[in-house]
């Protein structure tokens, strides 16, 4: 457990960071919270020789709403800064109870949106809750700037499909056809705790019918996975306590955990049942909570 | 004279209650730990300093063929390389017949993260550098990692001397036990099966050792600074006098800082070499490494009782993975059953016990030693026995209490006992009856267990004739402090308050003019440490008798100033005055002892207690024997989520009878630390290994203990007494009784709440998942 030597660079704009990366493809990494880098770095998981601090850039720490774009939440926005912003709480309490959810008070405080996706852990309580309100990642790098859906930010266990030159600048949470939506996180102890199932429910219900829904699932896959099997059987069909526990099952059926220390596989498919029935059932009932 | 007190009216001849203990006086220690300004040994540098590492083994057993250190001594910074041909190859460990440890593994490695060779460098990053260059050529052998199986004959054998890996064999018996079970009207046996904890201290282990002019010097985070003597100069051939142990602040040790480990015996090594001073320490990850925390163990219990509920007989066969060494652990096997008749009065008992070696890390003491996995065996199978019976769990456990002034059936005697008072009381403040009767909602249920524990070991951690604990109390010349010299380890649980406290009271002084010295074998005089909740009634006895020297001189001075007979003299919160005379205007303690100072020079007190020889003559006898116990009830109030089995315990009750509260704040920090910890092991705790013997948790995050926010709200209540005449005061013990029920408690609150037997601890939500599933599975079957 010791921090091997390493170059810190504050660049002042994602331009400057961007091309700090690129000079320095196979030897440099983003830090922002560092609460996920900094403890691979102490276990030789990785050793960056350059660190690209991106919390000095301007603008990537608001969160705001931007007519015609959504809530616009800067990637080095803290968790923290999420659970208590009022832009976010006022919009969805959703994200910002789910926000909540994550660690303990301490690495809220640090670690950061951006970095929660970039880790692309299959755990991670950030991406769930934005998969179901259909959120998108801004992506900037040399060559510019691109949109990509967060539920397409991953691609395996801490595999992104982000360059290595290109950075996370902000998450947009889109104005919502969706009435309600929640997050459920499952873990061992009430703080400090990986989620050993996370399930996100967003829905439209009109009159007692469900008009759309996107289910998305945490630590039961490689990566963060919506549930579209479950959202086709739910879209279009009244109501019932049969429907959500029918849905709840097909969640279990498509979901790919794996067994570890914390939890089986069987027991996480469980899991996924009966929060996908209860999330579903707290969605339509609440709102976005 | 400023601060001190001179009454209006004299009123100090009244009969008072006691002044300094019995309150809940600041800790001595608290504002330095809060501000961060008090130093723990990682804190300590010295000039010239070097960093110290352990290279550990990665295999769980493997034949040393060879270790090549020349690459790693050629790195610049590194100072010195050692292996097990630079330190003595003298075994230790806790008893001469279980001596099985070395300094640096010589031929053959017994578990993942034994010692191979350490290092001396410029600073703590050379000696990773240094670690990586250092090449051991391995034989990997088949390891045992199943103690259940360890003892089959066709399993490796770890150490040579120890056939069919078998570390300790126990065979204890009482009474007639074949005889009453066939007279019994009811027979169970129920099998529980508990899983390896880790202390965890909040404080990583760490030394420095400074081996200078033939003289050597450790700084320790230990629990006992003259046990590290001793095994440090046995280890060194020196002379105990040459060899100072210092304990700087302590933040937590709960029985894995006891003995000493590789980090002293090394870094001595590596100071006498190169001169100079060498700071050795473990991260979490090598803490869990050399772990010594609780076994986990195979828990038979059988019982016969009466149809009334009254227990004729038990049984108790146990089988505890110790590890790959003996550590401590001979004791945890002797109190695994030897506690197990304290609560609970019955004449015939048969106790059987198998500690075996695995290739796994070695077990050793944690706080309840031994005691908490078997108590919640028998906890559990008591509440078994009830329902069998019809009978509500705290009317059995009535119908069984043990009495004051009663012997065990094993040997021990107890004097003062509240535990009737405690049941009754538990009974009351749970609203017990009303539960029973009206039912709890769905998923809730309630359960309750009792629990008991030594103050004190009866014999100490290893064998000499010394007294338990001295004290020497000397006051400031012109009486304005008094110090105290002790070497009571204060490891987080206030024992340097608390003995202040009792000095002060004992003395007729102020624990706000008290000053302590303790945990260093230079200047304070012989203790055994912080074990066997011994600290506060042991070098209690000594500080009592010193304070009370202190008193007798000082009352003798006064009365030359006052022309009156000392007898006719008593001194309170440092006001001397005349018993008999109230208009005699009183002298203050200060005065007194500047005058005490002028005329015979310094004013100083001793005080010594020894343990008399307690127990019976069996084989083990020695082991649970105390001067007196504390005992205790809990109660668990439970939520269970019936889908995914999430248990959440609501509210949870503890009664204790643990004698003359010495300082009330202090023992609520106890029993809801010790409450805490009971139920973070019930629910949560347990050190994972993969298939080759390596722990895969061995950090904070994945060997999860619970947080503020999972700790229940809970009710501290006593039945206050001070009767037991073995003790200062009639105090009791109360760091490690109090988690000696929780286990049981929660598990039969779980079972009330469900109706299913989880029979293996950690009582998992996954594991009351399944039991609830696997109940369903049957009762459908069977429509
Ligand atoms: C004790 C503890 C508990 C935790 N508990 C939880 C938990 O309950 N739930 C949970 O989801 N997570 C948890 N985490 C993980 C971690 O804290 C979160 O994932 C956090 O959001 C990471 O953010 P960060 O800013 O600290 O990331 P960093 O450590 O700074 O970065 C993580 C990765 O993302 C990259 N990166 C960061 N920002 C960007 C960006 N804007 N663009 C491109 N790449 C970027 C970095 O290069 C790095 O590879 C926990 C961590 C700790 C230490």
């Amino acid at each position: 457990m010791y921090l091997p030597d390493f170059d810190y660079y504050v660049p002042a704009s994602v331009a400057e960071a961007c091309q700090l990366l690129a000079e320095n493809i196979d030897c440099a990494k983003v830090i922002s919270g560092g609460t996920d880098l900094l403890p691979k770095m102490k276990h030789g998981l990785l050793s960056p020789q350059i660190l690209v601090s991106i919390k000095k850039i301007p603008g990537l720490r608001k969160i705001e709403y931007v007519q015609g774009k959504g809530v616009v939440i800067g990637a080095a926005s803290t968790i923290n800064d999420i659970v208590f912003s009022e832009v976010v709480q006022q919009k969805y309490p959703s994200v910002s109870n789910a926000a909540h959810t994550m660690a303990a008070n301490q690495v809220r405080h640090s670690g950061t949106v951006g970095g929660n996706l970039v880790s692309a852990v299959p755990s991670a309580d950030m991406p769930p809750i934005l998969m179901a309100l259909n959120a998108t990642a801004t992506i900037e790098g040399p060559n510019g700037q691109r949109q990509l859906p967060v539920e397409d930010v991953f691609c395996g266990p801490s595999k992104c499909l982000l360059e290595k030159s290109e950075i996370i600048t902000e998450i947009i949470i889109p104005d919502q056809a969706m009435t309600g939506s929640t997050y459920f996180k499952f873990a061992l102890r009430r703080a400090g705790a990986l989620a050993v199932v996370g399930v996100a429910a967003a829905v439209q219900v009109e009159n007692e019918t469900i008009k759309d829904a996107r289910v998305a699932l945490g630590a039961v896959a490689p990566v963060p996975m919506r549930a579209k099997k479950t959202e086709e059987f739910l879209i279009g069909k009244k109501i019932s306590d049969e429907l959500l526990e029918e849905a709840g099952k097909i969640a279990a059926a498509e979901c790919k955990p794996i067994t570890d220390f914390r939890a089986s596989e069987e027991y996480r498919r469980d899991l996924v049942r009966i929060y996908t029935k209860r999330a579903l059932c707290k969605a339509i009932d609440q709102g976005h909570v | 004279m400023e601060g001190i007190r001179y009454p209006k009216e004299n009123t100090l001849y009244k009969k008072k209650e006691y002044t300094q203990i019995g309150q809940s006086k600041p800790r001595i220690d608290g504002v330095s730990k809060a501000t961060g300004a008090g130093k723990y040994c990682g804190d300590l540098k010295f000039p010239n300093m070097l960093y110290g590492k352990m290279l550990t083994s990665p295999h769980a057993h493997a034949k040393i063929l060879s270790i090549d250190t020349s690459a790693a001594e050629k790195i610049p910074g590194v100072i010195k390389v050692i292996t097990h041909k630079d330190v003595p190859s003298l075994k230790y460990g806790i008893s001469p017949a279980r001596w099985d440890e070395n300094v640096l593994c010589i031929d053959k490695v017994r578990f993942v993260g034994d010692k191979v060779a350490a290092v001396a460098c410029v600073d703590e990053e050379t000696c990773y550098k240094a670690l990586k260059a250092i090449k051991v050529e391995y034989e990997v052998l088949p390891a045992v990692l199943n103690y259940r199986t360890a003892m089959n004959e066709d399993m490796p054998q770890i150490h040579d001397e120890y056939p069919r890996n078998i570390n300790t064999e126990i065979h204890q018996l009482f009474g007639d036990v074949d005889k009453a079970l066939e007279e019994a009207y009811h027979v169970r046996t129920d099998v529980f099966e508990g899983q390896r904890t880790y202390q965890c201290p909040i404080e990583p282990h760490s030394a420095i050792s400074i081996w200078k002019d033939n003289k050597l010097t450790v700084y320790s985070s230990t629990q006992s600074v003259h046990y590290f003597q001793y095994y440090i100069a046995r280890e060194f051939g020196l002379k105990m006098g040459d060899v100072r142990v210092i304990r700087p602040l302590v933040g937590g040790g709960f029985g894995g800082k006891l003995e000493p480990t590789g980090l002293e015996f090394n870094g001595a090594v590596l100071s006498k070499l190169t001169g100079r001073p060498v700071k050795m320490f473990y991260d979490r990850a090598e803490m869990f490494a050399h772990n010594r925390g609780r076994h986990q163990g195979h828990y038979e219990i059988t019982t016969g009782v009466t149809k009334e509920g009254k227990i004729l007989a038990a049984k108790a066969n146990f089988v505890l993975d110790g590890g790959a060494y003996t550590s401590l652990g001979i004791a945890t096997a002797y109190y695994a059953g030897g506690l197990l008749p304290l609560t609970y009065d019955f004449e015939n008992y048969q106790f059987d016990l198998m500690r075996m070696y695995t290739n796994l890390p070695a077990c050793g003491a944690q706080r309840g030693h031994g005691a908490p996995q078997p108590k919640y065996a028998f906890e559990s199978h008591l509440d078994n026995v009830a329902r069998d019976l019809g009978i509500d769990p705290i009317e059995i456990r009535k119908r069984n209490a043990r009495q004051p002034n009663t012997n065990t059936c094993n040997g021990m005697g107890i004097q003062s006992c509240h535990l009737t008072e405690a049941l009754e009381k538990i009974e009351t403040i749970t609203d017990w009856k009303a539960k029973k009767e009206k039912g709890l909602p769905k998923g809730r249920g309630i359960g309750m267990a009792t629990g008991s524990f030594v103050t004190g070991a009866g014999y100490p951690i290893y064998r000499n004739d010394y007294p338990s604990s001295s004290c020497m109390v000397r006051v400031n010349e012109d009486g304005t402090s008094a110090t105290l010299y002790a070497n009571a380890i204060d490891i987080g649980q206030g024992s340097d308050t608390v003995l202040c406290q009792m000095t002060a009271e004992a003395m007729g002084y102020r624990y706000e003019n008290m000053k302590i010295v303790t945990g260093d074998t230079e200047t304070a005089p012989l203790d055994f440490g912080a074990y066997s909740s011994r600290q506060t009634a042991y070098c209690g006895w000594a500080c009592k008798r010193a304070g009370e020297e202190i008193k007798a001189k000082i009352l003798e001075t006064a009365g030359f100033m006052m022309h009156l007979p000392p007898e006719d003299l008593e001194c309170e919160e440092g006001i001397i005055f005349s018993k008999s005379r109230p208009k005699v205007e009183p002298i203050t303690f200060e005065e007194a002892a500047k005058k005490y100072f002028i005329i015979k020079g310094p004013l100083v007190g001793t005080g010594v207690y020894t343990v008399p020889r307690l127990g019976g003559y069996h084989k083990g006898a020695p082991v649970a024997t105390s001067p007196s116990y504390s005992f205790c009830t809990q109660a668990a109030e439970v939520q269970v989520d019936e889908e995914t089995g999430e248990v959440d315990v609501i509210h949870a009750w503890d009664v204790h009878d643990a004698g003359q509260i010495i300082n009330p704040a202090l023992m609520k920090g106890q029993v809801h630390g010790a409450f805490g910890m009971g139920i973070s092991e019930t629910i949560m705790e347990e050190v994972v290994f993969n298939k080759d013997g390596k722990i895969i948790n061995p950090d904070v995050g994945g060997y999860r203990i619970i947080t503020a926010l999972d700790m229940p709200d809970f009710t501290n209540d006593l039945i206050p007494s001070n009767d037991e005449p073995a003790t200062p005061w009639g105090l009791k013990e109360i760091g490690e009784g109090s988690n000696n029920p929780t286990m049981g408690a929660v598990r039969n609150a779980i079972y009330d709440a469900i109706g299913v037997n989880v029979a293996s601890l950690p009582l998992s939500y996954e594991k009351v998942w399944r039991a609830i599933k696997e109940k369903k599975e049957k009762e459908q079957a069977a429509k």
